[in-house]
């Protein structure tokens, strides 16, 4: 897993600043913001230049609903991620939530799973 | 206020002329070859300047828009636009038109393409790495192409030596973004950049004269820097899909007028008055400070800023279709082209087989329009689809027909009944058109109709598919796909130059031609980034690719949602007239005279949604 953190941080990091080009991240997200969502995946989405997870979470009035994760690049996940996140699979979430709240979007900043957690930001443990 | 502007320009051509690297060109140019000497040589790779890359685009803030001259219509397009609407599969992927081009922290590669047998400039590339931006800036003198040709991301650029500066003038360029936050640039836009280098470095001053949305030219500099070492990453891929999950089609974002969360954000912020972060003309201009000094008079100001005001307004940008009494041929694709100049647009398919035509036009024309398709192919016109009954599209149905003939049904089965079977070419169409075109008696209704599933033809070696529309504009619509070519010729279903004609007396509804078009967008795929691949005819206009066709989608739903909220709210049809639910739209498609305006269009948006038709799935 260590291996995992040593390229997924420099992957951060150019992920920084390639979304930065396409797409304001304040502009789309409230980057003063974390929270957190726990579900099962629906899917995973490899595509560039930016890859979505689908999460199905009960809501507090113990509804179903899917969020939206927005996550790297499918050229930048393929190597370390691909496979490794699976449908169904019981995650948490930690990342900036959208302005709009309708869209129940997330702007990835770490996922766990099974004790494992996959950080993409500086100082962040991975286990 | 255009004096500092005047200024701007002048001193930078000044500083051109002093510190400029390379001696201009001084050499005659010949006639169609360009100048035998360049002038400044701006090969290479570059960066542009963090700085102030970082104040002009995507990284700007939400309602942030101080120092635009944007007018009222552009401030309200704008406070309408979230985010989110980046997460519709059209906007993904989006362009960079010029000069938003060049403010991209990314790459960028210039180098001359000369011509191999004379060594003149052809033209100069500019090339951007995200969203792989590829200019041609043409110096050989060729003129830009007809207003009805297609637009892109990059435009059609000529440029030309002004001492040490070179000048680009860009013309055919989609709309795009001033700033990222919502400040649009329209499509009917022109840009002239200037280039001056010193040393390592190119500056940059882009004017943008846009008749739609600017209140006068906006001018915007930036530096680039040569980068030491040619790098090695130049590409951005991009690949389009779903992101919310199970958002239908029909939604895109938007903020109703007045109800933009984030409008006091960015002024707050810095304590601002949020009049001068609401752009305008007033803002570029030092007078500014007085007219904020009183706060609560710029605030009242401002507020009424963030709702439809003024006189009703007219598009502003140029109708592309020919109006000098001759029909126009432009290829689109393949064997298909565009016969533009009477009426609605006619597209011919031709080869082999003979010619395929999608409507007639108004008939005025129709000798012209005969010739001209005989200058294409020897064969006759055998097939002739009606995409709508209306007289601008079906007006030279007899002539056209009458100088075709359908050697399919000649010496067949059916020649043996009426001897005149297969003398003309056959006119087909969904049967409501028929319908429409015998209950108003007028000529020359076709004589072969579809209804609810697609009618095939295999013609000329190419696959050709109409598919009926249901209740869009009306309930007799179809569109043509030409697969091979990749040609759809959308009818009036989609135009460039007005808003869709609902006809609701004749079957027309808001839902279902928001539906006929994300059925066309369906059925496109861009070459990359929103630019190219499939091409569309719309039934008025110019040329365009998908995402003009998505542009129009995303008005017709955001105009929808206005007029449903009032409708929810009880508004009568006198009251949504007067909220103005078009108003960031009608300096582009709007009219208040002639046969559809913009409160017809209103008024059939909202009937259509008091008393929506069943609509059923287009085929």
């Amino acid at each position: 897993m260590k291996r995992i953190l040593i390229s997924v941080i420099p992957m951060a990091l150019l992920l920084a600043g390639t979304l930065f080009a396409h797409h304001s991240f304040t502009a789309t997200y409230d980057t003063g913001k974390t929270v957190s969502i726990q579900g099962k995946v629906v899917q995973f989405l490899l595509r560039n230049p930016h890859s979505f997870l689908h999460v199905t979470v009960v809501n507090k009035d113990k509804k179903e609903e899917v969020w939206n994760v927005e996550w790297a690049a499918a050229g930048q996940l393929t190597g370390t991620m691909a496979g490794t996140i699976k449908a169904g699979d019981l995650v948490t979430i930690s990342g900036n939530p959208a302005r709009d709240p309708a869209d129940r979007r997330l702007r990835m900043v770490n996922i766990r799973r099974d004790g494992e957690t996959w950080g993409f930001r500086e100082g962040e443990t991975v286990n | 206020m255009k004096k500092l502007l005047v200024v701007f320009i002048g001193l930078l051509v000044a500083a051109a002329a002093v510190g400029g690297q390379s001696p201009g060109g001084g050499a005659e140019d010949g006639p169609g070859l360009g100048p035998t000497v360049a002038g400044p040589d701006f090969s290479g790779s570059w960066r542009p300047q963090q700085l102030v890359t970082e104040s002009q685009t995507a990284a700007g803030d939400l309602a942030d828009f101080g120092g635009i001259p944007l007018n009222d219509a552009a401030r309200l397009y704008a406070l309408s636009w979230p985010a989110s609407r980046q997460t519709v599969k059209q906007h993904q992927c989006m362009g960079y038109v010029t000069p938003y081009f060049w403010y991209a922290p990314a790459n960028y590669r210039i180098w001359e393409e000369r011509d191999p047998y004379t060594q003149r400039l052809v033209a100069w590339r500019f090339y951007g790495q995200i969203a792989q931006g590829d200019r041609t800036v043409y110096m050989d003198g060729r003129p830009h192409p007809p207003a009805y040709a297609p637009h892109t991301f990059a435009g059609f650029s000529t440029g030309e030596y002004q001492g040490n500066t070179l000048t680009v003038t860009t013309t055919h360029l989609k709309r795009g973004w001033i700033k990222a936050n919502g400040v649009p640039q329209s499509d009917a836009a022109t840009v002239v950049e200037h280039f001056v280098r010193h040393g390592d470095t190119i500056t940059l001053l882009a004017v943008i004269d846009d008749p739609v949305y600017l209140s006068e030219p906006l001018s915007k500099a930036s530096l680039l820097v040569r980068m030491a070492k040619d790098p090695d990453a130049w590409l951005y891929p991009c690949d389009d899909s779903e992101q919310i999950y199970g958002r239908k089609g029909d939604v895109v974002p938007n903020h109703l007028f007045g109800q933009n969360p984030y409008v006091r954000e960015y002024a707050d912020r810095h304590n601002m008055p949020l009049l001068a972060s609401l752009g305008g003309v007033e803002t570029m201009y030092p007078e500014l400070v007085s007219a904020v000094r009183d706060r609560a008079a710029a605030e009242s100001t401002a507020k009424a800023r963030m709702m439809p005001s003024g006189p009703p307004a007219v598009s502003r940008a140029p109708d592309p279709t020919p109006k000098d009494g001759e029909i126009h041929t432009m290829r689109v694709s393949g064997d298909v082209y565009l016969l533009a100049g009477d009426g609605a647009n006619i597209a011919v398919q031709v080869g082999p087989q003979g010619a395929f035509v999608v409507d007639t036009g108004s008939g005025k024309l129709a000798d012209k329009v005969i010739a001209a398709i005989a200058r294409l192919s020897a064969k006759p016109i055998q097939f002739i689809v009606n995409t709508t009954f209306r007289t601008d599209h079906t007006g030279g149905n007899a002539k056209l027909q009458n100088a075709g003939a359908d050697p399919s049904l000649t010496g067949t089965f059916f020649s043996m009944q009426f001897r005149g079977a297969g003398s003309a070419a056959t006119i087909i169409s969904q049967l409501n058109t028929q319908v429409h075109m015998l209950q108003y008696n007028l000529p020359t209704p076709p004589s072969d109709t579809f209804a609810e599933d697609r009618r095939r033809k295999y013609y000329n070696g190419e696959a050709v598919e109409a598919f009926p529309m249901p209740n869009a504009t009306t309930d007799g619509d179809s569109i043509v796909h030409f697969r091979r070519a990749d040609v759809i010729v959308a009818g009036d279903v989609f135009t460039t130059t007005e808003y869709p004609h609902i006809d609701i007396k004749n079957g027309g509804s808001v839902e279902g031609e928001i539906a006929a078009l994300n059925f066309i967008l369906d059925r496109t795929v861009y070459v990359h980034d929103e630019d190219g691949g499939t091409l569309i005819i719309p039934g008025h206009g110019r040329i365009t690719d998908e995402w003009e066709v998505a542009e129009y989608r995303d008005m017709m739903v955001i105009i929808r949602d206005r007029v449903q909220a009032l409708i929810k709210a009880g508004a009568t049809l006198e009251q949504t007239l007067a909220a103005r639910p078009t108003f960031d739209y009608d300096v582009r498609y709007g009219a208040t005279s002639g046969p559809w305006t913009t409160n017809m269009f209103v008024e059939a948006v909202y009937t259509s949604l008091k008393n929506p038709p069943k609509i059923e799935d287009a085929r």
